[in-house]
């Protein structure tokens, strides 16, 4: 009896060791089936079609390309290796503009007739209609818009999720945005993370220690929304005196705050390795006529140089992943930056922002999940890094 | 000779440039803690009376407390609770006392690994295909405190087995030699005296869930609530995501800054008493022991 | 012990079930005016229980669609792929209009630019004017403020005042109304779009015009007389089989009394 009992506990330990595994598992696959008919779906927005008259020789257009005619950009059908014929846009709203309400019937019978009937006539027409009015008997032909291509969402340029007839979901400005803001903070944190791990490992009495110690846990206990709104109310505005700009919702903010609340990450960890230096080591370099500093550069950094590089990883890991603080402060326009006082966009903050409202399923919705994808692979890469440098360590 | 006394004296001078350097960084640490705690102390210390924890938020955000964001946190925390502290511990004893040394040991580590350094809002992306929509628990209580639990996991998981692995084998060997089966001698022997460093873990992965917003956002947090939560399938209100909220949106954001400031006070303070609680555990027990 | 377990949240949640009589969910515009009628609602009919979230007119339509909620309130029109939805799901959808909100748009106190031309706005949000002195304000580079790509805002906005183009990629959208009036308030060359309820004196609504020549100032008003163009309808959906359910709630607020709310709320009631 107390034998079986005993397998049983056992045997749920045994499950309770593999829960980490399975739930990497679990988050593996449900992002992925998230996000992996992106790749799948039509360009073209659900529902609806784009149609030119039969006469027009183009039969496919890209989204970039059907951005540019929808916006007025390009107005000649000569860019698209067309005939000389001005484009003339066409949306569903517009066609009050064509046609009296008695043509279109009391109760929109006549819409669809109408539609096909403009398209005819009108040789440079592209019209972006709903697929129900463009049936049997429909006079124009329909633009095969592809599908959703891998090439256009991580060369592109341009995050439209929302736009029609099809959306752009070009990733370069939210990667970029996350780089540059993680690496900015990077940059702020780590001459503050070096300089305090040494002194609480090389310098600091116990007692100061002690004193430093809870300080390193409170800034890493404070939530991340409160970082946020601390950003926010104090540091946007300082940000924008500070450097005379237009906006105080910069990359830079985002990079300060990121860098405080990175961090506790790089302290403790380097601290750890600094302190693993052997005692031996150091009394030997004393006993050679170095002094305290010299040791420290020369013998104890050198020694710990694993343990730092990971800090400063995880960091970097740290500052990649935040969403709440960034989505507060860095203003969240989707370009690509060239300085890094101007407004960018993350990829978490991408995702927080806009999975609220859209609907389930849709494109936009699996380009979400793409996103959390490339974060999570980034993080996954991340930590395997580390694991390799300190199993490297270990063996040296 | 002159250039020995040079070299020295420079070498002196280096340090102590390189020394002052190091403790001036450090001091800049504690002010900016110093700034940040006593810019959100100052701002929010006059809004917080018994009446601002006690009442729900009235008159479109503007006005009135932020009770049941209070009981939504703390809902979200003994939620999660119930799942990850008894998954996590019997994970960390697993890990100490059962599995081969080895591969599986050294895969188990990097997979707890890897899911601490998840980004949280990933958690929040899955929370909501998992939880919300594959299990059909809508946002709710349950989906967002199991989201919370898988996120403070590894924590536990890494301070249980820490706490576990600096008792010594021969306890272990002591207690098995007087008969005890390994169940015993783990109950009876090993997890007494790991207990106040696992605590410490739990108290601190308390800390974390409280404070944690991205992967709350879509899995159980609501704007707004004119009751408590009835069930564990209700959405909740809790104070991370409260403080987002009336951050920035709302009707009024000069009538709702003095709530913001609260709200973050209160936030702060708990993770304060989260801390010292987790210290003093450690201490009585420390003391305890010898 | 386990099955009693069980059976004791089984019952909290039956019994949440139950006091839930009924559910609203969705368009964080439409969220603080139905609140405030709900409230109303309830204070009359005693034993009635509405909830009401926010979340998004697009959580609100994928709530009802789940059969989550009773009511979706959405602050645009239901797209296409997600009546389709419905459809497939077998299930018919009534869609009620409850009142309306007009967009204001906003800049800082210090800008002297009092109005501004549909097509000014046009050329401002999809970046072609850069700058405050091409149209009639000080030598000042133009910020401009957006709301989240998916909020029903967000397309109104681009579908009333862009003529369906996009914006241009550099705007900087805010997640919500409140960052908006927050970040135009501390911002000097700052634009923006709030809802007319939202409008207070830390910022400047400006006059706008479709015809380049009469100018109208946003105000529950003018937007109730036709002259301020800038007005999109706020939606209630539900399932057509929980009609008997919802429909004294939606009277209610189609009634006399309910529009008063609309109107002290800083919508625009229907009459």
């Amino acid at each position: 009896m107390r034998n079986r009992a005993e397998k049983l506990v056992e045997s749920l330990f045994t499950i309770s060791g593999f829960v980490t595994s399975i739930v990497i598992v679990l988050v593996v696959v449900f992002l992925f089936s998230g996000g992996v008919h992106l790749f799948r779906s039509p360009s073209i927005e659900h529902g609806y079609v784009v149609a030119v008259n039969a006469d027009n020789p183009i039969d496919r257009l890209s989204p970039a390309e059907l951005k540019s005619i929808f916006d007025y950009e390009q107005t000649n059908w000569q860019q698209f290796g067309g005939a000389d014929e001005e484009i003339l846009v066409f949306r569903l709203n517009d066609i009050t503009n064509y046609f009296s309400e008695e043509d279109l019937g009391e109760n929109f019978e006549f819409v669809s007739e109408r539609i096909s009937q403009l398209i005819s006539e009108n040789q440079g027409i592209i019209a972006f209609i709903p697929q129900e009015y463009a049936g049997e008997n429909f006079s124009g032909k329909e633009i095969d818009g592809g599908t959703i291509s891998l090439s256009e969402v991580f060369g592109g340029k341009e995050w439209l999720p929302t736009a029609t007839p099809a959306p752009l979901f070009g990733l370069l400005p939210l990667i970029t945005g996350t780089l540059w803001v993680s690496f900015f903070a990077i940059l702020i944190a780590l001459p503050f993370g070096l300089s305090v791990s040494i002194f609480m490992s090389e310098v600091a009495s116990e007692r100061v220690r002690g004193i430093l110690k809870p300080v390193i846990e409170l800034l890493s206990g404070i939530p991340s929304v409160v970082y946020g709104f601390f950003g926010l109310v104090v540091v946007v505005p300082l940000v924008q005196q500070i450097f005379n700009l237009d906006v105080g919702e910069t990359g830079l903010t985002g990079s300060l705050i990121l860098a405080i609340m990175a961090l506790p990450t790089i302290i403790t960890v380097s601290e750890d390795a600094m302190r693993n230096c052997p005692r031996a080591m150091r009394e030997a370099s004393l006993s050679l006529g170095a002094n305290r500093w010299q040791t420290t550069y020369k013998v104890v950094i050198p020694y710990s140089i694993s343990g730092i590089t990971s800090g400063v990883v995880l960091g970097i890991g740290r500052a990649m992943g935040e969403t709440m603080a960034v989505l507060m402060v860095t203003g969240n326009s989707a370009v690509i930056p060239h300085t890094i006082l101007q407004p960018l966009r993350t990829i978490p903050a991408t995702i927080a922002a806009e999975l609220g409202e859209v609907s389930s399923g849709s494109p936009h919705y699996q380009a979400l999940f793409v996103l959390g994808i490339i974060l999570f692979v980034i993080t996954f890469a991340i930590n395997m890094c580390v694991a390799s440098i300190s199993a490297k360590h270990k063996n040296s | 000779m002159d250039d020995t006394i040079q070299y020295e004296l420079k070498k002196n001078l280096t340090q102590k440039v390189a020394f002052g350097a190091v403790t001036l960084f450090s001091v800049a640490i504690v002010g900016i803690l110093v700034v940040i705690l006593s810019f959100i102390i100052i701002k929010g210390v006059g809004v917080i009376n018994w009446e601002f924890l006690s009442t729900a938020p009235t008159d479109g955000m503007t006005k009135g407390g932020i009770f049941p964001a209070i009981v939504g946190t703390f809902y979200l925390i003994l939620g999660s609770a119930l799942f990850a502290f008894p998954v996590g511990i019997m994970s960390g004893i697993y890990m100490n006392e059962y599995a081969p040394k080895g591969f599986v040991l050294r895969f188990i580590r990097t997979m707890t690994n890897n899911l601490s350094g998840i980004p949280s809002i990933v958690f929040g992306l899955f929370g909501m295909a998992f939880f919300v929509k594959q299990l059909n628990f809508g946002t709710s209580i349950v989906a967002g405190s199991l989201t919370l639990g898988l996120l403070c996991l590894p924590l536990i998981i890494r301070t249980t087995e820490e706490a576990l692995k600096a008792i010594p084998d021969s306890y272990r060997e002591g207690s098995r030699a007087l008969g005890a089966t390994k169940l015993q001698t783990l109950f009876r022997v090993i997890l007494p005296m790991g207990m106040p460093n696992i605590v410490t873990g739990l108290i601190l992965s308390v800390g974390r869930v409280s404070g944690e917003t991205a992967p709350i956002l879509f899995t159980c947090a609501a704007f707004f609530l004119p009751q408590l939560p009835t069930g564990i399938f209700d959405q909740v209100m809790a104070l991370p995501y409260h403080l987002y909220v009336i951050a920035t949106s709302g009707g009024d954001l000069e009538a709702q800054r003095p709530i913001a400031y609260g709200t973050a006070l209160v936030l702060i303070i708990l993770v304060l008493l989260i801390n010292l609680l987790a210290t003093v555990v450690r201490r009585y027990f420390a003391k305890k022991l010898k | 012990m386990r099955t009693k377990i069980l059976a004791v949240i089984c019952t909290v949640a039956l019994f949440a079930q139950a006091i839930m009589a009924q559910s609203i969910k969705g368009s964080d515009t439409a969220l603080p005016l139905t609140q405030k009628a709900a409230e109303a609602y309830m204070k009359a009919n005693k034993g009635a229980k509405i909830t009401v979230t926010g979340g998004g007119s697009g959580v609100g339509i994928t709530a009802l669609l789940d059969g989550t909620t009773d009511i979706a309130m959405s602050s645009r029109k239901m797209k296409f792929d997600e009546k389709s939805k419905f459809q497939q799901g077998g299930k018919t959808v009534v869609e009620k209009v409850i009142a309306y909100d007009a967009l204001a748009v906003i800049v800082n106190p210090a800008n002297k630019v009092n109005q501004l031309t549909r097509q000014q706005l046009e050329d401002i949000y999809t970046g072609k004017v850069k700058n405050w002195k091409e149209v009639g304000g000080d030598d000042v580079a133009i910020v401009v403020y957006s709301r989240e790509t998916s909020s029903g805002t967000y397309e109104f906005f681009k579908e009333q005042i862009l003529k369906n183009k996009n914006y241009m990629s550099s705007v900087l959208s805010m997640p919500a109304t409140g960052a908006i009036m927050q970040s135009v308030s501390q911002t000097k060359g700052a634009i923006g779009y709030v809802g007319l309820a939202y409008l207070n004196s830390s910022v400047k609504a400006l006059k706008v015009s479709y015809d380049g020549k009469n100018f109208v100032a946003p105000s529950v008003e003018n937007a109730q007389n036709k002259t301020y163009p800038i007005v999109r309808p706020l939606f209630f959906y539900f399932e057509k089989k929980s009609e008997a359910k919802v429909s004294p709630f939606i009277t209610f607020m189609l009634s006399p009394e309910g529009q008063k709310i609309v109107k002290q709320e800083g919508y625009i009631p229907l009459q």
